[in-house]
């Protein structure tokens, strides 16, 4: 009687439904986020003002590296229409077409070797080592492209391709047969992303030829900087 | 002695702590937040004019009066690269004049003296314009989609007094530098602006302007 019952408190939280909280976010996170491409090149991208993002797919993004090594990635679209795999191997298959036609050498690939390919996020060797590149194992092709990229000269004659304006003909061709060729007309389809230290006489050499191939509109990848005034 | 083993072990805490769980998902989710945020760049829409010879003529059409060249000559030592825009910039109106050597040298950076000051002098009708309806905008008059497509509007009216911009770089200016440059188109919300290489003329009025020896 008139005894006080001292409720003994439990003083440990249960954190199963935060732990349920926090499953479902991760996982939110995990699928949403698109991670990081392998570049054979560390990139920094200078900073401007410009709040255009750039496009998720049906992106031909241009590498320029600070000694102007240049490679190219490629990302076809999310839907069935032209995926990243298929969109690859198509303009391997054309950009050897275009090959075998200029060269008395022609490049001969396997099914195996394909498959290889359209797996590859950043491509950049010349076409004639392609061949020896694609069947090196993984790790090492990582390290071969570091010291590779593709040949690139001033030319604006676009009968006579040089290998970069080669594989920019086929990117186009892959992205027309397919129907997205406006992508690259106006000018998304298109990305240069170079590093802010690179010599411009670099860039301009990888724009020249652009503009050779006629697709004289393009983006520039750039980071975000607030507008100071 | 039986019984009481077992009514024992009906005593036993099946409860698990989650709490270093959740501690490692906390630092999963910070590491995928960041992760996702920081990937998305920016890009510039640049277009340049075709290779093709008919359409350099019409390059040239463009009114003198209008015209203003902006010439980058890089100047970065090695250990500054973090600091982009630290490259010489130089300009002249209209006309190159190797004789009086019109081109001056100009400064990166916004306030007195700088590019940016030049180049709303010169676009100051579209700029004023384009304040009204920034005001308009932030008051909340007007939509953002109508705040966009005024600015446009005004930005391509061909009754106003536009500057045609020619952006040329050296082979020691750094890309970010050209950016730099394109970035204050931007700012200045000028629509007409083009990337040229440099001409002989301009590379020997910038020699002359830095005092170094004509080849």
């Amino acid at each position: 009687m008139g005894k006080v019952k001292i409720k003994r408190k439990d003083t440990r939280i249960d954190m199963t439904a935060m732990s349920d909280v926090t499953v479902l976010l991760l996982t939110f996170f995990m699928l949403t986020s698109t991670f990081l491409q392998k570049e054979p090149v560390t990139v920094i991208t200078p900073p401007s003002v410009s709040e255009e993002k750039v496009p998720d797919e049906k992106l031909m993004s241009v590498l320029v590296g600070q000694d102007g090594k240049v490679f190219i990635s490629l990302t076809g679209t999310k839907d069935s229409t032209l995926k990243s795999e298929k969109f690859r191997a198509d303009v391997l298959k054309n950009a050897v077409g275009y090959y075998n036609q200029m060269y008395k050498t022609p490049i001969n690939l396997t099914q195996k070797e394909l498959d290889a390919f359209s797996k590859i996020g950043t491509f950049g060797v010349p076409l004639g080592a392609l061949k020896k590149w694609l069947d090196l194992p993984t790790d090492e092709r990582d390290a071969a492209l570091k010291t590779a990229g593709i040949p690139i000269t001033r030319n604006e004659d676009p009968d006579k391709p040089n290998e970069f304006q080669i594989w920019i003909k086929s990117v186009y061709a892959a992205m027309e047969d397919n129907g997205i060729g406006s992508d690259m007309d106006s000018g998304t389809g298109i990305a240069i992303k170079a590093d802010q230290s690179t010599p411009y006489d670099k860039v301009e050499v990888v724009m020249d030829n652009l503009q050779t191939m006629k697709h004289n509109k393009f983006s520039l990848m750039t980071a975000l900087k607030k507008e100071e005034d | 002695m039986a019984k009481k083993d077992i009514s024992r072990q009906k005593k036993f805490d099946t409860r698990i702590d989650f709490t270093p769980m959740v501690d490692m998902n906390m630092l999963l989710i910070t590491f995928f937040m960041l992760c996702t945020t920081m990937i998305k760049s920016q890009t510039l829409q640049i277009s340049l004019p075709t290779n093709e010879k008919v359409e350099q003529q019409d390059q040239n059409k463009v009114k003198q009066s209008e015209a203003i060249t902006i010439v980058i000559d890089g100047k970065l030592s090695p250990d500054s690269l973090s600091l982009a825009s630290n490259g010489m910039l130089y300009y002249y109106d209209g006309k190159p004049d190797v004789e009086k050597n019109n081109m001056k040298q100009i400064k990166f950076g916004a306030g007195e003296g700088t590019i940016r000051q030049i180049l709303s002098e010169r676009n100051s009708e579209v700029l004023t314009r384009i304040n009204e309806q920034k005001a308009r905008w932030k008051k909340g008059e007007i939509s953002d989609e109508q705040y966009q497509e005024e600015a446009k509007k005004i930005r391509n009216n061909d009754e106003l007094k536009r500057p045609v911009v020619m952006i040329k770089a050296t082979a020691n200016a750094s890309y970010a530098d050209v950016v730099n440059v394109l970035d204050e188109m931007q700012i200045n919300n000028i629509s007409r602006y083009q990337i040229e290489r440099m001409s002989h003329v301009d590379s020997v009025m910038m020699m002359k302007l830095q005092g170094k020896p004509i080849k």
